[in-house]
């Protein structure tokens, strides 16, 4: 039963690989009606670090580069010009120059030049005179010195090292080019842009309205009238307005496998797509404080691990489980299969594992007349909270006796951050499946969002090496070595790298889902409906 | 209000034995939705405290292969996304709903006692001051002062029971002070005034006992939506926290992924908090025949 | 009757007044505020820019010099700004407040024009099997979770006519004016009829026992004019004591129905507000409800007091 069902899922991907061969002639026109997850807090990509926000902004925004948006890999070579006509790398791999298009308008008019490109840059980096409220993705320019202009039209970023990636990091969607003349405030509420489509409204708790730009640089271009987000929170009401037709499309990335089987029974006719979203979720684990200051309670917690029910669980099987990097095949980093498993509690026999891990925790003086008592941390929401209450029951194995403590979001990081917690369930998105992206972020020393702390020096220097490194099959092989050391030490043990599936209606053409990022795929400037 | 007497009102309704279990009798016969309801109290009561012995798996363990499984005879109600026993889970739930609808009715009875009879008893600027607070926590809806309640305490079992025992707080105060206003009057109390009892003595002698009928008769009304108030705050995400079973809990967000697909999920919780509310309703409805004649119908 | 309603409505400002202090500091005891949750997002807390935004927002004056900005600025009619959508609170709550009232109306429509002749009919019928089967079935309906009730019907209405309203503030028919409105209407309704059905019996009893109506049948007068005419009409007076308590009544259902139907109304809009602390929001539409309650129990009072002699305006 388990086997036929994974088939049709995977008969499902094929079918909805977008071919534009086979598409037909484009036809214009059409409001195209999407149902959103939640309202978001603003408008502003850059103050955001949630697709809550890069969904529906995406199509009112041009970047200098982009990921090819037809293609579900994100990669280096996917990556496409779009307010840059073309980019250079200097020969010492420091500076990057960007040739800007010259007939790009802002919505209100203005033209766009270079200005806008450094302005948006040197704000980001926070060396400008406004400030965004907050600043999520300041450490991606970390290696940038500055960002210098040349003339109206060419813009270069002069690095302190060579830094290959940030060329992806520039074609994410988080990377959206801002006016110069519109100040961080007016962004949040009514932003301006350059890209196919224009803001019009948005209502918290109802709707976001997006609406044709008729003077988009792309000729011709976009194909759709407009485009309406209604925001639904409850996911059974969203998916019933999906399943009865009153909308195109779900969130993209918003269903989850047990959704969309009735999804499917529903509407037989829907497309949809299973793609991981690149977020994977882990454990973060107080290092500093008893118990798990002791290595060895530490490592058993992570042999005890039963990854594979976590999946089965929650996914009906179809996650994947590996290090920090994304598995393959959608991710371009992961470490072989062999590597992974020879990484303690990855190996297949899970009674062996947790065996080992008995014993370790009796050697740290708990059995099964003395029970550790601890508490399980995690938000308020059914994603972090159902890992949670599969890793209590398996902790049950190793004689952990944990207990769920439910967090409200605003009390979840100032927690975090007091290090009042001893296991916390936490879930890591990453915008581009890069390695500097990912490493730097969550294990390097001193950064915000490297919650628990882990510092090793040894493996910083590696962070740079890799970063540096230009030959692509070189900078694997150290990804991995990284990758594998990170899991040995426990520094924040990956359980599973989750899978959401997105549905649209027949008639609903050029749509393509990433399957290494859902940060980046939503410009829609070339989707259209046939009907 | 007037103390009970229901002596004679069983002799009104035509009752003539008065004593024992004769007289148990004759109320059940009279009074048989009332029973009814009664036996559903009793047993979601008897359900709470015997839960361990009733469920037939541990309400919180997670079982990978048997997820989502339709009501069979492994498991009478079927399991959830973890493959936990739903009919287990509910036994355990009556648990929550029953320490919310006592913990929560009886700490704001208790406050509403006694504020209610300070209030009647002492008049003056500490009735004034008493009254103007009721006034203020009645004009605000129960849920919503619920809400920002749990919200401002965090979400755990003792935090919701006060969220939703201060609501009830001017209900009761309002009861209990007009009954106190009104045994104030009494010629027994006058007397007791005589011959010098101390006004402590009097309101704790006298007056406390001569309010219980009402104050039952509130409290069992009181009970029902107790519950009730529990569960949409577990709906919304606000009540009792995972992975304690609680019905609204239950019902809510992920079970409500499954409206269709396990619709089980949906339906027995939500028949669970309608039965145990339908019960204490049913029962408060007789109770309140028996104890407070002059509301009966 | 003039030094009546003086007195009323003094006392409605005293109550407002400590409504706007326990919301005020109900709010400030809750832990974590809008900066908390707007970083959240980033996945980290700067605590640079967490006091700047703090400062920004008035979050780090003192507590009481909060509370006179906020009032002092509610009675010149300035509600302040979303710290949420950054545009002003009014222009975010007066726009809610028509979705939310035609829906508490036609709810309350629905619980009279269904709960007053059921509570007629079975206090005339009293003891009767009629009576008893309404009794059961109103206290049926109070004992249904309204979220329970709205969750039935939208998966009913997706089975049986495979679709399901989703709101829409510009309905283009009727139909779908009535799908969006009443469907919800009726699901918060249907505990409010239980409610009204009750009341209505219950004092449609007390009157049927007094010495009039046992003087009018004395007279003569045929059972259906004694229950129709003379007792239905002094039964009047209860009704109207029932919307008074029932507009606290719905909002508690409007909540989670709105929800269930994702219609944007201001009760959900308190809930979402809340999820953000986006006190301007919270503040100001707690205000407005209890305004509404406090308000309409004032003119239910005097009504009241209009329609029946017996009361004394010196109470």
């Amino acid at each position: 039963m388990r086997s036929v069902h994974a088939l049709g899922v995977a008969a499902l991907v094929m079918q909805a690989l977008p071919d534009p061969t086979f598409a037909g002639e484009p036809k214009s026109g059409g409001i195209f009606r999407i149902y959103h997850r939640d309202s978001p807090g603003s408008a502003s990509i850059h103050e955001g670090a949630t697709y809550s926000i890069n969904i529906p902004f995406m199509p009112v925004f041009n970047n200098l580069v982009i990921f090819d948006q037809h293609i579900a890999q994100n990669s280096q070579d996917t990556i496409r010009p779009e307010l840059a006509e073309s980019w250079v790398w200097s020969g010492d791999g420091k500076t990057l120059t960007f040739k800007l298009r010259k007939d790009v308008k802002w919505h209100d008019g203005k033209p766009f030049t270079s200005a806008d490109v450094k302005c948006t840059f040197d704000m980001v980096m926070g060396k400008s005179q406004q400030k965004f409220r907050q600043n999520p993705r300041k450490s991606w320019y970390d290696e940038v010195n500055e960002v210098t202009v040349n003339g109206d039209y060419e813009a270069s970023f002069n690095l302190k090292r060579p830094q290959p990636a940030l060329l992806s990091l520039l074609a994410s969607g988080y990377t959206p080019v801002y006016p110069c003349h519109v100040s961080p405030g007016d962004m949040r509420t009514k932003p301006v842009g350059t890209g196919p489509f224009k803001f019009v409204e948005f209502k918290a708790n109802e709707s976001i309205k997006l609406t044709k730009n008729p003077d988009y640089w792309k000729k011709g271009l976009p194909y759709l009238d407009g485009i309406e987000f209604t925001i639904i929170t409850n996911r059974s009401t969203a998916i019933l307005g999906f399943v009865s037709g009153k909308f195109d499309m779900t969130f993209p990335t918003e269903v989850s496998i047990p959704l969309l089987k009735d999804v499917k029974s529903q509407a037989p006719n829907a497309v949809c797509v299973v793609e991981p979203n690149n977020v994977s979720t882990n454990i973060i684990v107080n290092s500093s404080n008893p118990p798990f200051d002791n290595v060895d309670v530490r490592r058993a917690m992570a042999m005890a691990l039963d990854r594979k029910a976590f999946v089965q669980i929650q996914f009906e099987g179809q996650a994947d489980i590996g290090g920090t990097m994304l598995p393959a095949p959608a991710g371009l980093w992961a470490m072989p299969k062999e590597m992974l498993e020879q990484i303690p509690g990855y190996g297949p026999n899970v009674e062996k594992n947790r065996e080992d891990a008995r014993k370790l925790m009796q050697k740290a003086g708990y059995g099964p007349d003395k029970k550790l008592a601890i508490k399980v941390s995690t938000r308020n929401i059914p994603v972090y909270r159902d890992p949670a209450i599969i890793l209590i029951d398996q902790l049950k194995s190793i004689y952990i006796d944990a207990e769920l403590d439910v967090v409200d979001t605003a009390q979840w990081f100032p927690k975090v951050a007091r290090k009042d917690y001893s296991l916390g369930l936490n879930l890591t998105g990453n915008a581009v499946d890069d390695p500097d992206q990912s490493f730097y972020e969550n294990y390097s020393c001193g950064s915000e969002r490297n919650y628990t702390g882990y510092c090793n020096k040894e493996i910083e220097k590696l962070f740079d090496e890799q970063s540096m490194e230009k030959d692509v099959n070189k900078r694997k092989k150290l990804v991995w070595e990284i990758d594998k050391k990170l899991q040995e030490d426990v520094a924040r043990p990956i359980i599973f790298h989750s899978r959401t599936g997105t549905c649209w209606q027949p008639y609903v053409k050029n749509v393509t889902i990433m399957s290494n990022s859902s940060y980046n795929g939503y410009r829609y400037e070339d989707v259209w409906m046939d009907k | 209000m007037t103390a009970v007497n229901y002596d004679s009102e069983l002799r009104r309704a035509g009752a003539h034995a008065t004593h024992g279990w004769r007289r148990l009798a004759f109320l059940a016969q009279r009074y048989v939705l009332g029973t009814f309801g009664l036996f559903i109290m009793i047993l979601f009561v008897w359900t709470a405290l015997s839960a361990d012995l009733i469920a037939r798996y541990d309400p919180l363990t997670v079982d990978s292969a048997h997820r989502l499984a339709s009501p069979s005879w492994a498991h009478w109600l079927g399991t959830d996304s973890f493959g936990r026993d739903v009919w287990s889970r509910i036994i355990h739930g009556a648990r929550i709903s029953l320490a919310v609808g006592i913990g929560s009715t009886a700490l704001g009875c208790t406050i509403g006692v006694f504020v209610g009879l300070i209030s009647g008893y002492l008049s003056g600027w500490v009735d004034l001051v008493f009254q103007r607070i009721t006034d203020i926590l009645q004009s605000l809806p129960l849920l919503v002062l619920a809400l920002v309640m749990t919200a401002a305490l965090g979400p755990s079992l003792p935090n919701v029971i006060v969220a939703i025992a201060i609501p009830l707080i001017p209900t009761v105060s309002r009861v209990i002070r007009a009954n106190t206003l009104a045994l104030r009057e009494q010629p027994f109390v006058e007397a007791a005034k005589s011959i010098g009892m101390s006004e402590t003595r009097i309101a704790i002698r006298h007056v406390l006992p001569n309010t219980l009928a009402p104050l039952i008769v509130l409290a069992t009304a009181q009970l029902g939506s107790t519950i009730l108030t529990e569960a949409s705050l577990s709906f919304l995400g606000l009540g009792i926290p995972e992975p304690y079973p609680s019905w609204g809990r239950m019902l809510s967000e992920s079970a409500a992924e499954y409206v269709r697909t396990a619709p089980w999920l949906v339906i027995f919780p939500g028949v669970a908090i309608s039965l145990a509310v339908f019960g204490t309703n049913l029962f408060g409805d007789a109770l309140r025949d028996i104890l407070d004649p002059r509301q009966r119908g | 009757m003039f030094a009546y309603i003086v007195r009323r409505l003094a006392l409605m400002l005293v109550t407002l007044f400590g409504i706007s202090v326990i919301i005020f500091v109900l709010l400030r005891v809750v832990p974590g505020n809008i900066v908390d949750i707007l970083f959240d997002a980033a996945g980290f807390v700067d605590p640079a820019d967490k006091a700047n935004l703090e400062k920004e927002l008035g979050l780090s004056q003192p507590i009481v010099v909060q509370y006179f900005t906020w009032i002092s600025g509610l009675l010149r009619g300035d509600l302040g700004y979303s710290y949420v959508s950054e545009k002003p609170a009014l222009q975010e709550i007066l726009p809610r407040i028509p979705i939310t009232a035609k829906l508490a109306g036609l709810a309350l429509l629905f619980s009279a024009s269904i709960g007053i002749p059921l509570g007629v009919i079975s206090a005339v019928h009293q003891g009767t099997r009629l009576d008893y089967t309404l009794r059961v079935v109103s206290l049926s309906g109070l004992s249904l979770p309204s979220f329970w009730l709205g969750l039935l019907i939208l998966m009913a209405s997706v089975s049986m006519f495979g679709m399901m309203p989703i709101f829409n503030p510009n309905p283009k028919t009727w139909t779908e004016a009535f799908a969006i409105y009443a469907v919800p209407a009726m699901a918060v309704g249907f505990r409010s009829a239980a409610l009204t059905m009750r009341i209505t019996r219950s004092s449609m009893l007390e009157i049927l026992r007094q010495d009039y109506i046992r003087t009018a049948r004395a007279k003569g007068a045929s059972e259906n004019s004694v229950n129709y005419h003379h007792a239905l009409k002094n039964a009047v007076l209860p009704v109207i004591t029932v919307i008074g308590i029932e507009a606290a009544f719905l909002i508690g259902g409007l909540i989670v129905t709105e929800t269930v139907f994702n219609i944007p109304g201001i009760a959900r809009f308190l809930v979402e507000a809340l999820r953000w602390r986006d006190y301007p929001i919270v503040q100001n539409l707690v205000m407005f409800i209890a305004c509404v309650v406090v308000f309409t129990n004032f003119v239910v009072d005097l009504l009241y007091a209009a329609i029946d002699p017996r009361i004394r305006f010196g109470d």
